[in-house]
């Protein structure tokens, strides 16, 4: 944990953060007001005790005292074990201080005391507020006899995981690298990435018991004003006891409630997030959780993969129309099949019609109850297979396939093509990039299917209609959801039905969300035959 | 407050031109030289807005046309014309809806009952109108590009199927241009190219009065243009026959025939069509929300309700669809649209230029 020290500076308070928390310190802490904004007191002894019982003698408080007699030390040293790196602790606090204590330097002790330490991050405070929330970010404090002062030396440390490869987001091609759930191992990933001091960090902590630290990211130049206040003040707005995962930041913040949507992006992979900060989004992280958040965002977004961009572009195209397409086989193909099967016979060709209709012979349900039934099933096979434990994995994939798949077509309870709209319908919908989205899809799957069962493809127009409306009036963070498709932005396009190849796409895609245009200079290999011309016009 | 951008405007006027015009074969009347008279029409429905609507627009950018009534005709009698354009504005959209549930049940759900889906129809535009002139305008920008490939698609199919016969033109004008004309003149400047009042609704949340003149002409003649392809395709393909069929372009539809695949596309060409007509609809139910709201003096939102009712009901009404349309074509056409189209238009215009003759000298 040695890159600690540099990592500190992103811990520092924005004004904003700081102000907030003075103002809701009351409201936020665990204790009553009186406790928290008292100042410290002069004697050791009693800042001692009165920690003590604010912790509750807590097993993993350290009190460490030093010098004097025993029970009336001079100096004393407290952090919580279970969150410390306790090699750092007695290396750079414990070591220097026994110097001091046993070298009894005289003269300005305080002074000599913030020399002695060498550590990277030492803060003052006076507060017995500041106190607690340094000791319990995992922070050793020091406090000397005599003076209503401490010191808060950074050492956080404890067990986290390591950056492993991305579990939700795979590619083939590019980064292996994914977000853990220390915010401090996210920004260094992040960081590490872009390389500027544009990549401007602000520190938010919400949450009455989580404290949780909240930082957002973006890079100074690139970003607009506008959404990012908006995401200052949303969440400076949140107020609730806890935030366990970025996923309660989300909804919190987002602008509409009540939207199967997704109206912000979440990441596992540092190098999308870095991407989205290029282009001029705001990164929220949340620690604790390995799933970074981005905003504003837009529909189209949801269809990028990041390996679209690692790959050679045409085949990244191609795959990109692919999914557009899957999305809307796995919200329409059930209720195409079902309009089509129950009202619109006509529009099928005779064969595959007498086909359709020799294998409906003798199932007992209309359409409408066949495909639910099996897109339910699906969902209930879709739900054991993650969350069942690994071992009996197989187990699974054997009774979904065999009893419920084979079986049920040779009962002549569904009919094969059901299977096959239902299998087809579920394989469409993983091909979507995001999660989020594709349960959003999921979840409009089953209201066409009941709008096609009762009005046919009328009911499946309809359905469509009101979920288009929906989508043009949906904002995320202010930029409308469904740029650059409505309200129409050319410069755009470029990234949204193909993936164009890099050094065309000279412009940022300004999503209406950002300054500073221009991505790139020329990096032609070849100069192109546009810019052959101009060389010739001006000599 | 919403804005709108020039895409929007001129996806907007183009959709809301096609609307349901493709429905019908446009002056029939003309026989082969109908789509001549299409053409026709746009350039009298085209001099129309030249010369009352976008000027009225000019002189009062800021203004709609129901701010604009009392303004210029004084408080009573200006308010009463404001309401005839609430009636006005409904009635529009009722007969849209009631088009749109006719032709639903005719063609598509036989057996649901045809209250159920007017009602459909109405809440699909409420749903729309709930969310406000930005939101519909973008729908709109959405929808065109679709709208306008699956036409080219359709069209292109018709001639990959050699159902496209040029010699079903022909002769060209064979009565002399008169009765070409006499089809044109008096039907088609109200359907659908004299429809443009309308926009005196909605042309104030754009942002600049050139541009946006500029695109609504550009988009005018586009559709118009559009609209003269599609009736001159309608009659290369079925000659005769295109003025006896219900809905001659499905007809059209009928005869597309690719490799095998590509038949039967009758429900989706409907689909198409129920698009147009439902955008144009929510445009007039739209346009009837904002003006009531601007006489009454009320929240806008707070008249969907109302309007939507009168909708209903109103398309209840009729008694059936060929009512429906010798009511529209016989009637309203010839007789009650001109009123509100073209008579009304030129008298405030008159009005406007009459009261403000100083402020035309200090401009100049």
């Amino acid at each position: 944990m040695r890159w600690f020290g540099h990592m500190l500076p992103f811990f520092r308070r924005s004004g904003r953060a700081k102000r907030r928390d003075s103002a809701s310190g009351s409201r936020q802490g665990p204790r009553d007001s009186e406790d928290l904004t008292a100042s410290l007191s002069r004697s050791l002894k009693k800042n001692l005790s009165r920690i003590r019982s604010l912790f509750g003698d807590s097993a993993d408080l350290t009190v460490r005292e030093l010098g004097g007699r025993p029970g009336d030390s001079e100096v004393s040293v407290l952090y919580l074990e279970s969150i410390v790196d306790s090699d750092f602790v007695n290396r750079y606090v414990m070591t220097p201080l026994v110097e001091w204590t046993v070298g009894r330097l005289h003269g300005d002790r305080i002074s000599r005391l913030r020399e002695t330490l060498p550590v990277g991050r030492l803060v003052e405070m006076d507060k017995m507020g500041d106190l607690l929330t340094h000791i319990l970010n995992g922070y050793t404090i020091v406090l000397v006899d005599g003076t209503p002062m401490g010191f808060a030396a950074s050492t956080t440390g404890g067990e986290r995981r390591s950056v492993e490869e991305p579990s939700s987001q795979t590619v083939t091609r590019g980064p292996k690298e994914s977000f853990t759930e220390s915010i401090l191992t996210n920004m260094t990933l992040l960081r590490r990435r872009i390389k500027t001091p544009d990549l401007r960090v602000e520190s938010f902590t919400i949450g009455r018991q989580t404290r949780t630290f909240v930082n957002i990211l973006y890079i100074d130049g690139i970003v607009l004003e506008k959404p990012l206040t908006e995401v200052r003040d949303r969440l400076s707005r949140i107020d609730v006891d806890s935030i366990l995962d970025s996923g309660y930041v989300e909804e919190y913040i987002q602008d509409e409630l009540w939207t199967p949507f997704p109206l912000m992006q979440n990441s596992e992979r540092p190098d999308a997030v870095a991407a989205g900060l290029l282009e001029g989004q705001i990164a929220i992280v949340v620690d604790g959780s390995p799933f970074v958040l981005l905003a504003p965002t837009t529909f189209v977004k949801f269809f990028q993969s990041s390996e679209d961009y690692y790959q050679r572009y045409d085949i990244a195209s191609f795959l990109r129309i692919i999914r557009y397409i899957s999305f809307l086989v796995s919200i329409l193909l059930p209720s195409l099949y079902i309009a089509v099967t129950t009202f619109h016979q006509e529009m099928l060709p005779t064969p595959l019609l007498i086909s359709l209709a020799s294998q409906r012979e003798g199932i007992p349900f209309p359409a409408l109850v066949e495909a639910l039934l099996m897109e339910l099933t699906f969902e209930v096979l879709r739900e054991a297979g993650v969350r069942m434990p690994r071992v009996v994995g197989s187990a699974i994939s054997i009774v979904g396939a065999l009893v419920l798949g084979q079986a049920a077509v040779q009962a002549g309870l569904v009919s094969a093509a059901m299977i096959i709209v239902v299998s087809f319908t579920a394989i469409a919908n993983f091909v979507i990039p995001s999660t989020n989205m594709s349960s959003g899809a999921r979840l409009i799957r089953f209201v066409l299917m009941l709008l096609a069962g009762t009005l046919g493809l009328f009911g499946i127009m309809s359905g469509l209609m009101v979920l288009l409306i929906h989508l043009v009036s949906l904002k995320s963070f202010g930029v409308p959801y469904m740029t650059p498709l409505a309200p129409i932005v050319w410069g755009n396009m470029k990234d949204v039905w193909v993936r164009v190849p890099w050094p065309l796409m000279k412009t940022r895609p300004i999503a209406h969300f950002q300054r500073n245009k221009i991505r790139q200079g020329n990096s032609f290999a070849v100069p192109s035959k546009h810019d052959r011309k101009k060389g010739e016009k001006s000599p | 407050m919403q804005a709108m951008s020039q895409n929007q405007l001129a996806a907007a006027v183009f959709l809301f031109q096609l609307g349901s015009s493709p429905l019908f074969l446009l002056a029939g009347a003309a026989k082969g030289d109908a789509w001549i008279a299409v053409f026709i029409g746009m350039l009298a429905g085209g001099l129309l807005l030249l010369s009352a609507t976008l000027p009225i627009f000019r002189k009062e950018p800021n203004l709609t046309l129901i701010e604009l009534l009392p303004k210029y005709f004084g408080r009573i009698l200006g308010t009463t014309v404001a309401l005839a354009y609430v009636l006005y504005f409904s009635y529009k959209s009722v007969r849209n809806v009631r088009e749109f549930g006719d032709l639903l049940n005719t063609f598509l759900l036989p057996n649901t009952p045809l209250a159920f889906l007017l009602l459909v129809a109405v809440l699909l535009s409420a749903y729309a109108v709930y969310h406000g002139v930005e939101v519909f305008f973008r729908l709109m920008e959405f929808l065109f590009p679709w709208i306008i490939l699956f036409y080219v698609f359709l069209f292109s199919f018709a001639f990959m199927s050699n159902a496209v016969h040029p010699e079903n033109l022909e002769p060209v004008l064979e009565h002399g241009l008169k009765p070409v004309v006499l089809a044109a003149l008096p039907e088609l400047v109200s359907f659908p190219f004299g429809e443009m009042v309308l926009f005196l609704m909605f042309w104030r949340y754009t942002e600049s009065v050139p541009k946006t003149v500029r695109t609504t002409l550009l988009s005018f003649a586009g559709a118009g243009i559009f609209l003269v392809i599609t009736n001159a395709i309608i009659l290369a393909v079925l000659g005769k026959l295109s003025f006896f069929a219900v809905i001659p372009l499905l007809q059209v539809t009928n005869l597309v025939r690719v490799a095998g695949i590509v038949e039967r596309m009758d429900p989706v060409v409907l689909l198409l069509l129920f698009t147009g007509v439902y955008l144009k609809q929510t445009a007039y139910y739209l346009g009837a929300v904002l003006a009531l709201s601007q006489v009454l003096g009320r929240q806008w939102r707070r008249c969907i309700l109302p309007i939507g009712l009168l909708i209903f009901v109103g398309s209840l009404a009729f008694r059936s669809y060929m009512e429906q349309v010798r009511i529209g074509f016989k009637l309203n056409l010839n007789y009650h649209f001109p009123i509100f189209q073209i008579v009304i238009p030129f008298i405030l215009l008159a009005v406007i230029l009459l009261r403000s003759p100083q402020s035309r000298r200090a401009e100049d």
